[in-house]
């Protein structure tokens, strides 16, 4: 009898089911023990860290990442060396020297007088040059003029810029004809040139 | 419009009598008394170098010397004085004959003279061909230092002339293509050419001769164009068998005193 009333009366108590009414519920799983007050803390949840100093440290770090880096980035760009400046060390042995004669006054006389001459015949190269290309200018102006008295359109398709002309490409001369029916001899060009990256 | 007007004063007197006002003439009238045409000078550039003038030979001379002047050993030549040193140490004295004879070694000197007749047994194409010798105007393998322009005989009027090929204009096509197609009618379509740009380089004006000028006919303009040939040969249909390829300098040979004046203006001397 006393024990039905118990069981109805106290529905999660397990040990004391003969106790008066009030009695210690275990209000949720997490109380390990009736007796005791809520002593341990739930184990999967988040550890509530306080958020504003981790937030500035993670701040300040960011910002000393970004001066080194802007520090890197004014440091001057490593130049690339330029190959033909740089003369190898062993061409300047002393058994490299070439030994020559000397050059007699006659010589000097002669190369100086020449290099005079060079100068005059270039100049009047340059100058025939020019003239010739202003020839051709005055040539094309009348032209031109005279085509625009016949008839404006033509003048205007005449003035229009040629967009397939350039890029213009022209093998140059060479000293003999290429020699008909020349078979060249066969073979791979490997290229070895040093490549930099800045 | 002024410069215009004075051209059609001078070829026809009644019609601005007629007319009233020159100006008002230029405006209004459609008909142009001159004929148009396009003509194409089409060059072959040259395939080998001029020959040098004295003064830029005295002057390479000059240059390659003080070259060598200033310059050092190279190993080439480094490794050749040093082999020469040895042969001399050889002969005056006997004992190293015994440890040369062991070895087989390259000296540089042979390696010179290998070059050499290497050298020697390539035989280059020569530089003044066949068709000089023979002067045979009609190819294009002649004058190889130079510009070679092609030159046609046409019927203009009553007279067979030599001239730059030329074409009369079309209304509806711009003076480029005229001169494209003048081009095309005298060596066939498959040439590749390549037109400088789309203006003209010169002009050649004249007046009919008096029997046949009218008052809507005055005469012709000839507008020069100038490409550059690109293929080398033309095995194609040459379609009128009188043509023929000249430098510059032979031009005078062919063409009008006139004609010839207003051609060498635009040709670069070559």
């Amino acid at each position: 009898m006393w024990a039905a009333a118990a069981v109805r009366g106290l529905r999660g108590a397990r040990l004391s089911s003969w106790l008066p009414q009030r009695v210690p519920l275990r209000e949720s799983h997490w109380q390990s023990s009736l007796l005791e007050l809520r002593t341990s803390l739930p184990v999967r949840a988040q550890p509530k860290k306080k958020k504003k100093v981790d937030v500035k440290k993670e701040q300040a770090q960011k910002e000393r990442m970004k001066k080194k880096l802007k520090k890197l980035e004014k440091a001057a760009p490593e130049l690339i060396p330029i190959e033909d400046f740089i003369t190898p060390l062993k061409y300047s042995e002393s058994n490299r020297v070439r030994s020559l004669p000397g050059l007699s006054p006659e010589e000097s006389e002669r190369r100086v007088l020449l290099l005079k001459k060079w100068c005059l015949f270039k100049q009047k190269q340059d100058e025939a040059e020019k003239k010739a290309i202003k020839g051709l200018v005055e040539s094309q102006q009348e032209a031109l003029k005279e085509l625009r008295l016949e008839s404006e359109e033509l003048y205007e398709a005449a003035i229009r810029r040629d967009e397939e002309l350039f890029p213009f490409e022209r093998d140059g001369p060479s000293y003999t004809p290429p020699l008909p029916g020349y078979d060249p001899p066969e073979g791979k060009c490997i290229d070895i040139t040093k490549v930099y990256t800045q | 419009m002024a410069g215009h007007c004075g051209a059609r004063v001078m070829a026809a007197p009644l019609r601005r009598r007629a007319a009233g006002g020159a100006r008002w003439v230029c405006g209004a009238a459609a008909q142009r008394p001159w004929k148009l045409f396009g003509a194409m000078c089409l060059l072959r550039l040259p395939r080998i170098t001029q020959p040098l003038e004295k003064m830029e030979e005295e002057m390479a001379a000059l240059m390659e010397q003080i070259e060598l002047e200033k310059s050092h050993y190279s190993d080439h030549e480094i490794r050749k004085l040093g082999e020469e040193e040895q042969l001399r140490k050889m002969k005056e004295s006997s004992y190293d004959e015994d440890e040369a004879l062991g070895k087989t070694v390259i000296m540089a000197q042979d390696l010179e003279e290998k070059w050499e007749q290497k050298f020697l047994q390539f035989k280059a194409a020569p530089r003044i061909t066949d068709a000089d010798k023979n002067n045979d105007r009609t190819s294009l393998n002649r004058k190889l230092d130079s510009n070679l322009m092609l030159l046609v005989k046409q019927k203009i009027g009553n007279q067979e002339l030599w001239l730059l090929p030329q074409v009369e204009w079309q209304p509806g096509e711009t003076l480029r293509s005229t001169a494209e197609r003048a081009m095309a009618t005298f060596l066939g379509d498959h040439i590749q050419a390549k037109v400088l740009g789309n203006a003209p380089y010169g002009i050649y004006k004249y007046k009919f001769p008096r029997a046949i000028r009218t008052e809507n006919n005055v005469g012709a303009k000839v507008f020069f164009f100038k490409a550059f040939l690109q293929s080398s040969d033309l095995s194609q249909a040459e379609l009128k068998a009188d043509h023929l390829w000249v430098t510059k300098k032979e031009l005078g040979d062919y063409l009008k005193l006139e004609y010839l004046k207003k051609v060498n203006r635009f040709l670069l001397d070559l």
